[in-house]
């Protein structure tokens, strides 16, 4: 068996189990993600690496308590908001610069949809910065929503609230982004 | 390289704006970490399974009674010595640090202050997502965001305002005057606000009064319906 094969949820229970380098295979299949996660809410990549250890090593301490109600993905972010949050309380002082308004097309990853490709550089610039304008809580349901969930149930999961609560939280946050958004452009998106 | 394989919610909201951003932040870039995270975590995790094992022998070895005492008398003798050492030398520059640092608090709560008092409505929005990260503790700026949450013209402002006082809900003077704008504000996007901070840290008082509202049909029709659906699943 390779460990392709094996779920998440397995290999968690054999790190619970003892076996710690069960977790380098999590860390090899989730550190990006959970980095990207880190990066939007933290603005300071630095900072980003420093949470993103630590989340594996909190994984390691509290392998114990994962239950196999929910999945091990919405568990692990839950890890990594949580670790995210007190970090950015502890660091207030300091928070990271917003992006920068020359957004540059070389930063733009290459599996943009027709949609995104119509989008001028400026624009996405701006949705960028409305975005990391936004406080924490509507910043991290948009974020997870968007890009490593597809429930709200596991959606509310890694936020620590129920699915409906977080349906909520979800149209609210986006009603933010759009107000913020037209703010900071002059005129509201329109692709 | 970005993992394709992104999953994403299924987007709910009717508003042609909000579906156009909600496409557009898929080609938000996702910035790949460096290389010193993976050597950082496995360094980590070394330490961290060498720690399992000294634990296991300790506890073997019968001292996992000792460890708490010994440990601390270990960290105080540790810390004076390098405090002896480091100590002096260090002492200006920590001073001037922190008051530089003391300055820059200082500058960058007055800029709070300011956004929260301007004439634009998108100054206004800016100061009040600021103005999150200082309310814990500071008296003036709780005033400033009540004063926003309450009296601002525009309902996006209000609604902000509301979130950044979300962590005072529990205190007299913010719960009182939170719960009496969702009383008599009539913006639907401002009860929104407010039923989404009570469902997450409102009390006991605070919880039947909005069921009460619920009930009376004093909030939008679809508000009532998500209250009651949230205490209902919470009393099952």
């Amino acid at each position: 068996m390779t460990m392709h094969a094996v779920s998440d949820e397995q290999l968690i229970e054999w790190v619970a189990n003892g076996d710690s380098s069960c977790l380098g295979t999590l860390f090899e299949r989730h550190h990006r993600r959970v980095y990207q996660f880190c990066l939007q809410m933290t603005r300071n990549p630095a900072s980003a690496e420093d949470v993103v250890q630590e989340v594996f090593i909190k994984v390691l301490r509290k392998a114990g308590s994962f239950r196999n109600t929910g999945s091990f993905r919405a568990w692990l972010f839950n890890i990594a908001r949580n670790a995210t949050l007190d970090h950015i309380r502890k660091d207030k002082s300091q928070p990271g610069p917003l992006p920068q308004d020359d957004y540059s097309e070389s930063l733009m990853v290459d599996h943009r949809t027709a949609e995104q490709s119509a989008a001028g550089q400026e624009r996405m610039g701006t949705l960028q910065k409305a975005l990391a304008t936004l406080p924490a809580h509507f910043q991290e349901v948009i974020w997870l929503g968007r890009f490593e969930f597809d429930s709200f149930r596991d959606l509310g999961q890694a936020l620590d609230c129920k699915a409906g609560t977080a349906r909520v939280r979800m149209h609210r946050a986006m009603q933010q982004l759009n107000l913020a958004f037209t703010e900071l452009n002059g005129a509201p998106f329109d692709a | 390289m970005p993992d394709k394989n992104t999953p994403s919610l299924p987007f709910e909201s009717g508003d042609a704006n909000e579906q156009k951003l909600w496409a557009a932040l898929a080609g938000l870039p996702r910035t790949e970490p460096s290389t010193r995270l993976r050597q950082g975590f496995y360094d980590q995790l070394e330490h961290a399974g060498a720690e399992h094992w000294s634990g296991r022998l300790r506890k073997w070895l019968g001292l996992g009674s000792n460890s708490g005492w010994l440990t601390a008398a270990a960290c105080v003798l540790l810390g004076f010595g390098t405090a002896q050492l480091l100590g002096e030398p260090r002492a200006p520059e920590s001073d001037r640090l922190a008051a530089l640092e003391q300055s820059v608090a200082t500058l960058n709560r007055e800029l709070v202050l300011d956004r929260l008092r301007a004439d634009a409505p998108g100054t206004r929005l800016q100061g009040v997502y600021q103005a999150s990260g200082f309310a814990q503790d500071d008296a003036e700026i709780v005033q400033a965001l009540l004063q926003r949450a309450t009296q601002d013209r525009a309902a996006s402002v209000r609604s902000a305002a509301i979130d950044a006082l979300g962590p005072q809900l529990g205190s007299a003077a913010v719960g009182n005057e939170l719960m009496d704008l969702l009383e008599h504000t009539d913006s639907p996007i401002v009860q929104l606000a407010l039923v989404d901070l009570v469902l997450r840290n409102g009390n006991r008082q605070q919880l039947a009064l909005l069921v009460k509202l619920a009930d009376e049909q004093r909030l939008h029709p679809d508000l009532a319906t998500h209250v009651q659906n949230s205490i209902r699943s919470d009393a099952i």
